[in-house]
């Protein structure tokens, strides 16, 4: 008892901060979304706000939109990152250059990254000079748009060029952790290259891949700077349609805001769900 | 160890009192001695949350303002940088909700317009102490568009701090003579594909943009002025909204996207992949030039059917806790010598919130001296063709029916 209590007395600055700070907000964002505001005069908490946003076709739009950047970016960054995996487990001269190489993005805020994008892939950025020296485009509006488009192009280069080492990292430790002893023994015993690694390799590291890759889900489905800095004016990311709700000079929207944040909320939390069921079937192996 | 964190912490909790006075209480204020409110004020601290866009106004707000509070005043001016002036509302409507009523956060914003409409709607302006400001004589109130915020009446909520009015820009070395009028720039962009966009609605320049185009389709603005009438707004809309659609194929992206922000707009042109910027600041093109954003080819001007003009302000909340230093503060921006540092071009360039011929005969031939930028139009032959802004619902009306019908 005295243990458990000191256990949680020791946990209580972090947990204070945790349930005011985070907990609190919620709470507060739930009570908003539920048209419950009174210094704007809404006292009868309902369900409107959140039947006018599910039933807007501009959200569900920024939804699909939100989804296809997440998805995209996370299955395209889980099998860059698997694949680079595979060659930096090798030794070869040059391995640990090639692995702080690797490795180095990790530490470049996502902001500057962004901004990056902006400078190499915009239609007036290096790529697009580059293009025109060659003579292959006259003007700016002739080089494929990348960034501010409609597909999202450019969001998605940022987070998987942020995202694949994030999981390449765990996914080769990972590697390292199992050793390739296992994929020597099928190999003895008859199995190809591929065949090792797609039923001897692959089963060991999946659970690591798919912890990662939700992360890397919930993250990009809740960001908001890269789509701000990087997207169309039409369709917005969910966050930022959220965002621009939130900053509408008409304070009745305030409502509609919020249920849009808590939609946002409700699916990392899933993804929080599937995460540790994740780890968890890992941990009972 | 345990004493020495009391002593500290009841020394913390109760310094901000010893140093200056709390003057949350701005009936107090009121009518006060400017004297008396200058030493409740002195040594105190003020925390002002503007729109902090631009370097050049950026630095004449901490370090020529900050030091004049600083050295004369003795109060500490810490300037908060906001994308988006809601943000700062947003922080007291909160405070607001959760009972905060006499230590709010922000003691001062930049403002005008809608958000002006919101503060005084949900009562978060302290209002009624424009009198107790000794520069206050300095301000026209008379002047219909001073007094009023966008159609709104100002009541003493806030006091003016410039005034602006719209213009556009284009490089005379890309263009040989830019389109002077609205229906002219329409004929423009669809002879030349691809080289003009305007940012999306809410933008604060990209919705001015889009009223420019709304007054001409509703054939000028004089149906437009009072209250927010839905059946004149129905027929406008309309018209606009066709006009909008139709030139769509002939902008920048083929408007499938436009820029989400005026920075953006800016960026398109200073690399040259947009004919045409504007902006609601004309000294911002000046600015440009001087900090090398743009090449010096590039100049301003207005159109010959008018631009769009206003006045912006500084307001305190109804929960300052620093409403002392706050009123210094104002006073000192009204003051003739801080209104003549700011229109200086290399400062800020901007056009007085007072009346300069109220001001001393030395200030008011130091005015007459400055030379503008040349990038920048004149602002008195810009004010020959100037339009009034509608009132604040029109406006909102206008944004959200750009962002259904246009785009969408």
């Amino acid at each position: 008892m005295s243990e458990h209590l000191k256990t949680l007395l020791r946990l209580a600055p972090a947990l204070t901060v945790i349930g005011l700070l985070f907990f609190g907000g919620l709470v507060m964002g739930l009570i908003r979304s539920v048209n419950y505001m009174p210094v704007i005069g809404l006292t009868q908490p309902n369900l409107d706000a959140y039947r006018a946003v599910l039933s807007d076709p501009d959200f569900l739009r920024s939804f699909g939109l939100t989804l296809h950047i997440s998805l995209t970016s996370t299955i395209l960054s889980a099998v860059l990152a698997v694949s680079a995996a595979l060659l930096l487990r090798r030794s070869f001269a040059g391995r640990r250059l090639a692995t702080f190489l690797f490795q180095l993005n990790l530490t470049v805020p996502h902001l500057v990254g962004a901004i990056g994008i902006l400078y190499l892939f915009s239609q007036s950025g290096s790529f697009a000079r580059l293009a025109h020296a060659a003579a292959l485009i006259d003007r700016p509006a002739e080089f494929p748009a990348l960034v501010y488009d409609p597909n999202a192009i450019g969001i998605i280069l940022q987070y998987v060029w942020k995202e694949v080492p994030f999981i390449g990292v765990i996914v080769l430790a990972n590697m390292q952790a199992i050793g390739q002893d296992y994929e020597a023994v099928a190999r003895s015993l008859g199995a190809t290259r591929w065949q090792a690694i797609r039923h001897v390799l692959l089963p060991q590291i999946w659970p690591g891949v798919l912890s990662a890759s939700v992360i890397v889900f919930a993250f990009t489905f809740g960001a908001y700077e890269i789509p701000a800095l990087l997207g169309a004016s039409y369709p917005a990311a969910l966050p930022v349609l959220a965002y621009r709700s939130y900053t509408d000079v008409d304070l009745a929207s305030r409502p509609e805001a919020m249920a849009m944040a808590m939609v946002i909320a409700l699916m990392s939390a899933a993804m929080i769900l599937i995460y540790t069921r994740a780890a968890r079937r890992r941990g009972g192996r | 160890m345990r004493p020495t964190a009391i002593a500290l912490l009841t020394l913390s909790l109760s310094s901000p009192a010893l140093v200056h006075a709390d003057t949350s209480d701005g009936s107090a204020l009121i009518g006060q001695d400017w004297d008396t409110i200058v030493e409740m004020a002195r040594g105190g601290e003020v925390n002002w949350f503007m729109w902090g866009g631009s370097d050049t106004i950026n630095r004449y707000v901490s370090d020529y303002v900050g030091g004049v509070l600083m050295d004369d005043y003795g109060i500490t001016l810490n300037r908060i940088g906001l994308t988006d002036t809601t943000e700062a509302i947003n922080i007291v409507l909160g405070e607001k909700e959760a009972g905060v009523t006499d230590a709010g956060a922000v003691d001062m914003i930049w403002i005008n317009g809608e958000n002006f409409r919101t503060m005084k709607q949900a009562g978060l302006a302290w209002c009624g102490y424009t009198e107790t400001l000794p520069n206050n004589v300095l301000i026209d109130w008379s002047n219909p568009a001073i007094a009023n915020d966008f159609g709104v009446p100002v009541d003493g909520c806030e006091v003016p701090w410039n005034r602006a009015q719209f213009a556009f820009a284009y490089d005379t070395a890309r263009t040989d003579s830019p389109p002077r009028s609205i229906p002219e720039l329409l004929d423009w962009i669809r002879a030349n594909p691809g080289q003009f966009t305007y940012p999306a609605p809410p933008d604060f320049n990209g919705a001015v943009f889009v009223r420019h185009v709304f007054y001409h389709a509703a054939g000028g603005v004089e149906g437009l002025l009072g209250d927010f009438d839905q059946a004149r707004y129905d027929a406008a809309a309309a018209a606009t909204w066709d006009i909008l659609n139709e030139i769509e194929p002939f902008l920048w992206r083929e408007g499938a996207t436009y820029p989400t922000s005026i920075t953006q707009l800016n960026g398109l042109f200073a690399n040259q992949e947009v004919a045409f910027t504007f902006d609601y600041d004309p000294s911002q093109f000046g600015l440009g030039v001087q900090s090398g954003q743009y090449p010096e080819t590039v100049m301003s001007y207005g159109l010959t059917d008018g631009t769009i003009g206003n006045t912006n302000y500084t307001i305190i909340p109804f929960n300052s806790p620093n409403k002392a230093a706050a009123l210094v503060l104002q006073n000192v921006l009204l003051s003739a010598e801080a209104q003549l540092e700011k229109a200086l071009p290399e400062v800020w360039g901007t056009v007085p919130g007072i009346e300069v011929d109220r001001t001393s005969a030395e200030i008011q031939t130091a005015f007459a001296g400055i030379e503008r930028h040349p990038s920048v139009v004149d602002p008195t032959e810009l004010a020959q063709n100037a339009l009034p802004e509608l009132q604040a619902g029109w406006i909102s009306a206008i944004e959200q029916g750009w962002i259904e019908n246009v785009g969408r």
